[in-house]
């Protein structure tokens, strides 16, 4: 949210707005269109996976609004969880220590696709298609792609709490990224900062601010909300496993765009909306969810969201346009 | 009366919720160089657009040789015999200069682009403005100044009978300028019709017989000689009102306060021992061609450049700036860019954003918590004072117009807090209200305390603000000459430095000569 002024005018004059409409319209379609939308136990679910979703949606956007790319999302997320399972299961630390630890390990691997890129002046797409498979690599070869089962009991309990019924914890941890994540890039110097050497590296750089470093930064976070993401999961499924985000970590990349993207992350960088990304997670999560319940295929379901990602940048693509042309004729 | 070359008659633009032009009129006569001027947004820009078939009026009519035109496309007025120079770069930058300047018709053999007939047909072009470079080197290698003569290169290889140059002489040299000048004035002994346009009102009456101005969208005078009228005259036409000469108040040097002092400086640029001292309370002025090294110059005293020799001292103290971060932090040295879209401004933040830039650190509380209003507190009051004209300070800066782009790139050094402030080419394509406005500006500054290093090609306004001038040639110091205000004696040891460093102050036939 670049421009805050009073909060009701953002509300209504932004496309997050427009959002929270379409998913409200989903979930009142979803609800009375399909058998079992609105269960207890269907809530539950959906709320697991809304949560894990806008993380992985996070750790994409703050390095989106640097203007870059990171597609290692996925094999950082599983790569990390690995090393945390193995953390728990064979060195045999309390999930206290452990989890921390593990998030300190993602960022590091965020860290390294930050520095990389930064230090070698390659556009980070090509660095963390690298990385992707070096991490991936990696993790197989030292696990030997056998996961952990045998994690400790009030780790795996996190998962499968229920708060009145419904609610999932997963979800408390998810708000409380959010909060964090509102507080650094609406209230705060370093989140201007970041956005400032997103929006245009050398206006940035000449203004003081140290972009390289605010790159880096970016991946570091990235990294360690990917790892969140990935332990979350592991909560959920109540074992780490090497395949839990597919092969390479490539099945988070299509929501990782889709919930920035919709929300109105620019694709360029220097622009965020973290609301926005919520909300686009939250109705790529309850498309797919709805979809299913229609019993329609997955691949279907696949299909239709990467045309919903086509949709949302050509709409990405016309916002600017039409600020272009609305700035030409001022 | 004739059939004139090229005629507007009463064109009338509208863009949404602005008319743009308001029955304008304008009639271009064979051999002659018509000059088009008007402030920023009075409508110059449009109205070429409109004879490049890049726009289409609403009404009124174009007429070339007496007869009706409806440009529906640009290569529609370059078919039609209409030559431009716009005021963007229009290159393609990967392509070689020889491609960019053929790239209407290019030379085939067989069917295949003929590469050797494209660097041959493309030497003389270069030669014609006395440009050095080889036409198989990719325009993205060259400097602005050479990327815009290559522009102009590329208009003239059409050879047409009406050439249309929108502020062609805004990134070049004097230099390059006096040679173009000559190529025009030969093309219009030929028979060549030439519309000019610039901010630059020595240049117009260098080299124009008759001068449109435009004021508002209308005519504030139509196709008048320019004989007789008088730089004031013309000033008045285009703002409505006389010119108010900058005049400015007293202001001291601290001569035994150094802001800055430069010994032996050299870089990996190709600098070499450069000296220069710079004073609390004084403007000095770098003058030098384009590719002299002025910028790189900037750009190593604020730590974005490496320095392989020499050393800097800061308010007497041996200073080493590793970064701009710590130039701004420590020392106190700020950089007003001269290339305001891409390294002076973020143009999609909003102004209070980029005003705030370099100060989020100083204001931020516990944890770097920051909001707009702890942000507006130290911003605003700067905002204000340079009376940056935007709706509100939410407002995005690319929607601001150039002047107060500028402004705003001012403005966020001035709420640093910068002692010394490095200032490089402010009124580039700036129109004179506030070009007067931030001389004024740059003025006060110095009478309050700071040392400004002024970067400039623009004599007139080195002249009116420095006090003292160093001239810079091939990235080294050839000269200093004290600014006595007297614009030819001053313009002309200016360029005596750079044309013949030996010898001092021998007035050499050049475009300082030529500028009345």
């Amino acid at each position: 949210m670049t421009n805050h002024r009073r909060p009701v005018a953002i509300l209504f004059s932004s496309n997050q707005f427009g959002l929270l409409l379409v998913v409200i319209g989903f979930v009142l379609a979803f609800t009375f269109g399909t058998q079992g939308f609105a269960s207890k136990f269907n809530l539950f679910t959906l709320g697991r996976v809304v949560a894990i979703d806008v993380m992985i949606g996070y750790a994409m956007m703050v390095v989106l609004v640097t203007g870059g790319l990171n597609l290692a999302v996925g094999a950082i997320g599983v790569a990390s969880v690995m090393f945390g399972g193995w953390l728990m299961e064979v060195v045999g630390l309390h999930p206290l220590i452990a989890v921390p630890v593990t998030i300190g390990f993602g960022a590091s691997l965020g860290w390294i696709n930050g520095y990389a890129s930064v230090r070698s002046g390659v556009h980070s797409f090509i660095i963390t298609l690298a990385t992707m498979s070096i991490f991936f690599g990696a993790m197989i070869v030292l696990t030997g792609a056998q996961p952990f089962r045998a994690l400790p009991q009030e780790f795996i309990q996190f998962g499968k709490m229920r708060v009145f019924g419904i609610v999932s914890p997963l979800l408390f941890v998810t708000l409380a990224v959010t909060v964090l994540l509102v507080y650094v890039f609406s209230y705060s110097s370093f989140g201007r900062k970041i956005l400032a050497a997103g929006a245009s590296p050398a206006a940035a750089e000449l203004s003081g601010v140290p972009v390289g470093r605010m790159f880096i930064y970016g991946h570091a976070i990235s990294g360690a909300l990917a790892c969140v993401a990935g332990l979350m999961l592991t909560m959920r499924n109540g074992a780490a496993l090497p395949s839990m985000a597919g092969q390479l970590g490539a099945d988070w990349l299509l929501p990782s765009f889709l919930a920035p993207v919709l929300g109105g992350t620019l694709l360029t960088g220097g622009v965020v909306s973290v609301i926005g990304t919520l909300l686009g997670a939250v109705l790529v999560t309850i498309i797919n969810n709805g979809l299913l319940l229609l019993q329609i295929g997955e691949f279907w379901v696949q299909m239709f969201l990467g045309l919903i990602l086509l949709a949302a940048v050509v709409l990405d693509r016309l916002r600017s346009v039409l600020a272009e042309r609305r700035r030409a004729t001022a | 009366m004739t059939d004139a070359f090229l005629e507007v008659r009463g064109a009338t633009k509208d863009f949404p919720g602005v008319r743009a032009l308001d029955d304008v009129s304008m009639r271009l006569e064979p051999g002659q160089i018509h000059a088009l001027l008007g402030e920023n947004g009075a409508g110059k820009s449009t109205l070429i657009k409109i004879l490049t078939g890049v726009y289409q009026p609403d009404s009124g009519e174009v007429r070339l040789y007496g007869e009706r035109q409806r440009f529906q496309t640009p290569r529609d007025a370059i078919a039609a015999g209409i030559g431009v120079v716009h005021q963007e770069r229009n290159l393609i930058n990967r392509f070689s200069v020889g491609e960019n300047i053929l790239l209407e018709n290019l030379p085939t053999k067989s069917g295949l682009v003929d590469y050797a007939a494209i660097f041959e047909q493309a030497q003389p072009w270069l030669d014609a403005l006395d440009l050095h470079v080889d036409p198989r080197t990719p325009v993205l290698q060259l400097s602005a100044a050479q990327m815009q003569l290559v522009e102009i290169a590329k208009a003239l290889s059409l050879q047409t009978k009406i050439l249309l140059m929108d502020e062609p002489t805004g990134s070049i040299t004097p230099h390059e300028t006096e040679v173009l000048f000559n190529l025009l004035r030969k093309l219009r002994d030929d028979g060549v019709s030439i519309v000019f346009v610039s901010h630059k009102l020595e240049e117009v009456f260098a080299l124009c017989d008759r001068v449109t101005v435009l004021r508002d969208g209308r005519n504030a005078c139509e196709s008048r000689p320019l004989a007789g009228l008088r730089r004031a005259d013309i000033v008045k036409l285009m703002i409505g009102r006389d010119e108010q000469i900058g005049r400015f108040g007293e202001k001291v040097i601290h001569r035994d306060r150094p802001a800055l002092v430069l010994q032996g400086v050299a870089t990996g640029r190709g600098h070499r021992d450069i000296n220069l001292t710079l004073n609390k309370g004084e403007i000095v002025g770098l003058y030098g061609l384009i590719g002299s090294g002025r910028t790189e110059l900037a750009k190593a005293i604020i730590g974005a450049e490496r320095l392989t020799a020499g050393h800097i001292e800061v308010s007497g103290r041996r200073a080493n700036i590793r970064n701009v971060t710590e130039a701004l932090r420590r020392y106190r040295i700020g950089y007003v860019s001269e290339d305001r879209k891409r390294e002076g401004l973020i143009l999609i933040h909003t102004v209070l954003r980029n005003v705030g830039i370099t100060i989020w650190d100083r204001v931020a509380r516990v944890l770097g918590f920051t909001t707009e209003r702890i942000e507006s507190a130290s911003a605003l009051p700067y905002i204000k004072r340079l009376e940056v004209r935007t709706p509100s300070v939410h407002q995005t800066v690319g929607n601001l117009s150039g002047g107060n782009q500028q402004k705003v790139s001012v403005a966020k050094w001035l709420a640093a807090e910068a002692e010394i402030l490095i200032i490089d080419e402010p009124t580039i394509g700036i129109d004179i209200k506030t070009k007067t406005y931030l001389h004024e500006l740059i003025w006060g500054l110095a009478a309050d305390g700071a040392a400004i290093l002024l970067i400039s090609s623009d004599m007139p306004e080195m002249i009116a603000l420095a006090d003292r001038i160093v001239v810079m040639n091939d990235f080294a110091v050839v000269g200093e000459v004290q600014n006595t205000r007297d614009y030819d004696e001053v313009s002309h040891r200016i360029m005596a430095h750079i044309h013949d460093p030996s010898e001092d102050a021998v007035p050499a036939p050049t475009a300082a000569a030529a500028i009345a």
